[in-house]
């Protein structure tokens, strides 16, 4: 299927002020200056109201009180100076809402056919979308009869089969239960892998995002507040305290990795991720029929503890040496970031420990120190 | 000669379907724009549009028998471009029934257009339909049982007007005379047996259309189609 490739490079220059006067609330801005770069999946995330729907929306061609600029590669969408704004059903930018937007009038095949009739490029083999959306025994059925899950592979199919240059993703899990979310997951990289579709990826769920995602753009109160690869910049978000409730941390703060699989299932009920020559980290069985060499995992800054021995009579398996980088204490939480020693470098872990921990050890800067989780607590959604 | 009150049922249905038609085509695009109107005129275009729910029909009807007289511009204009006299005559009374019963097409689609929203429209967009293939293709297919609802209403109503064509069409067999006049002749005429004929059809033919127009809507029904699928 590689002779389906779509796109391969694209760029995406937004330059946006929007104001709205809410009803029930205050006003609210969006102000985003900010070069994309679109290769594979790049997530928008941020907490609710913090404009990431509304820009999306605006890419989209759905908002039109805009003031600004929106380039697609080198294709003004909008330009308020030059009076231009492309129409949504013109700009060749699909977009799969959260709550789906099936036809309710048509079954699955013609919902998809709706796609396919008005797509003008026609590079893709409809029944090849099919198969790769696993929709062909769905066919015949009618929009309402199918789970929140199939109706969310229904609008993805649908979307693809539009053949957009730029696929936009708005909240697409947020209305799934946890085993829909893994397999439509999957079905968003298979895609990624198959069609080389550059996507946009609204969330308000890091742990989705981590999953998929090779960018990530955040947002806050309207404003970007970063955008970097997904490790470095989940990695920075632990560092970020929420402006709007102060005392909150803007994410649970985590350490977000790719490692190497090196064994599905070692037999014990454990898999294995190569971290270096010397170290392992043990996680919960995988998928036997995976053939992903990679494993996107994070471990929560509160799972993982501190001990100044190696902590070898412990049943918890993962313990690893490494030297405590930075210390910074907010209120009566300590956050810890200690580097372990990686075959290709370094890798940056993140601990929190209570104030009360911190007296008792006394930990420094430099320090060499064994950081102990549980298999369990390396979480990853896709297994 | 052919009987005066079937030349009477045969320009009642000439005069409803005509109007239903015309409703049909400018009270849809009307009841799209009150649909997605923010403006605060709104309601007064929409206080316009209901006005024959509660206005008696003959003040409608006097004010369109002077606008349709040769003494006022509607009616000199429409003598100019014609070469005939508006007032009394068949496009009198279907340009009245047409203001008449506007309400009774409007009304239904704006709600049905409302009740749609922008989810689906937004959606259509997104995979390249324009605004027309939107209508055609989304809107249409979806709100066709408000449409039915919207002109068959329009029809009945229009069926049973009195009012307004005896101000403005009088009673000329063959143009302006219709069932409801035809009806409103007999008894004054004291023939109570063709006045029954006409009044017991006038009742039958109303029921029959209002009660398949709500087997159309009724949830049984779409239950049942459902199934079929």
């Amino acid at each position: 299927m590689t002779s389906l490739s779509l796109e391969l490079d694209l760029s995406l220059s937004i330059n946006i002020q929007l104001s709205f006067e809410g009803v029930s609330f205050d006003k609210f801005n969006l102000n985003i200056k900010q070069d994309l770069s679109l290769q594979g999946i790049t997530g928008i995330f941020g907490h609710s109201g913090s404009g990431k729907s509304t820009l999306l929306r605006a890419i989209a061609g759905l908002e039109k009180e805009i003031d600004g600029t929106i380039v697609l590669n080198d294709t003004s969408l909008i330009d308020n100076k030059k009076k231009c704004f492309i129409k949504a059903e013109h700009r060749n930018i699909g977009l799969v809402f959260q709550d789906s937007r099936l036809f309710p009038h048509l079954n699955v095949l013609d919902n998809l056919k709706f796609a396919a009739k008005r797509c003008k490029n026609r590079r893709l083999n409809f029944n090849e979308i099919i198969e790769l959306t696993e929709l062909g025994s769905l066919l015949h059925k009618h929009v309402n009869d199918l789970s929140g899950g199939q109706k969310q592979r229904v609008a993805l199919a649908r979307a693809i089969l539009a053949e957009p240059e730029l696929l936009l993703l708005d909240e697409p899990l947020s209305a799934l239960d946890r085993q829909a979310k893994t397999s439509l997951l999957k079905l968003v990289l298979k895609i990624q892998n198959e069609l080389q579709l550059p996507m946009l990826y609204v969330s308000h769920s890091l742990d989705e995002l981590q999953q998929v995602c090779d960018k990530l753009l955040v947002l806050s109160q309207g404003k970007v507040i970063g955008y970097d690869g997904i490790h470095p910049m989940i990695h920075q978000l632990n560092h970020t305290q929420d402006n709007i409730a102060q005392t909150n941390d803007f994410i649970h703060q985590q350490t977000s990795l790719s490692l190497p699989i090196k064994t599905l299932d070692n037999g014990h009920g454990l898999a294995t991720l190569t971290l270096s020559e010397h170290d392992e980290i043990y996680l919960p069985v995988l998928d036997e029929n995976s053939t992903e060499k990679t494993l996107r995992c994070f471990i929560l800054a509160s799972d993982i503890s501190i001990s100044l021995t190696e902590p070898i009579n412990s049943s918890i398996v993962n313990h690893l040496f490494a030297k405590i980088s930075t210390i910074s204490t907010m209120k009566n939480k300590v956050l810890i970031t200690a580097l372990c020693k990686k075959d290709d470098g370094e890798q940056e872990f993140f601990i929190n420990i209570s104030a009360f921990s911190q007296q008792k050890l006394a930990l420094k800067i430099n320090q060499g120190v064994y950081l102990q989780f549980k298999a369990s607590a390396v979480r990853t959604y896709l297994y | 000669m052919i009987n005066p009150d079937l030349l009477a049922l045969l320009t009642t249905l000439k005069m409803a379907a005509l109007t239903t038609i015309i409703l049909l085509i400018i009270g849809t695009p009307l009841a799209w724009y009150l649909a997605k109107m923010r403006s605060r005129f709104k309601v007064i275009i929409e206080a316009i549009v209901a006005l024959p729910l509660v206005l008696p029909p003959t003040v409608l009807g006097f004010y369109l028998l002077i606008a349709f007289s040769p003494q006022h511009l509607p009616g000199q204009l429409w003598q100019q471009a014609t070469g005939q006299q508006l007032a009394f005559s068949f496009s009198a009374i279907v340009i009245g029934s047409v203001l008449y019963s506007m309400p009774f097409v409007v009304q239904p689609l704006q709600k049905a257009f409302e009740q749609l929203g922008e989810p689906l429209l937004e959606a259509g967009a997104m995979l390249g339909a324009n605004a027309m293939d939107r209508f055609f293709n989304i809107v249409f297919p979806i709100t066709k049982a408000s449409f039915i609802t919207a002109a068959s209403l329009g029809f009945a109503h229009t069926v049973g007007e009195f009012g307004v064509i005896l101000m403005i069409g009088g009673n000329i067999p063959g143009e302006t005379r219709v069932l409801s006049i035809a009806l409103f002749d007999h008894v004054e005429a004291f023939d109570y047996a063709k006045a029954h004929i006409l009044a017991i059809s006038l009742l039958a033919g109303s029921m029959v259309l209002l009660a398949s127009i709500y087997l159309l809507n009724s949830p049984r029904k779409k239950a049942i189609k459902r199934i079929g699928k």
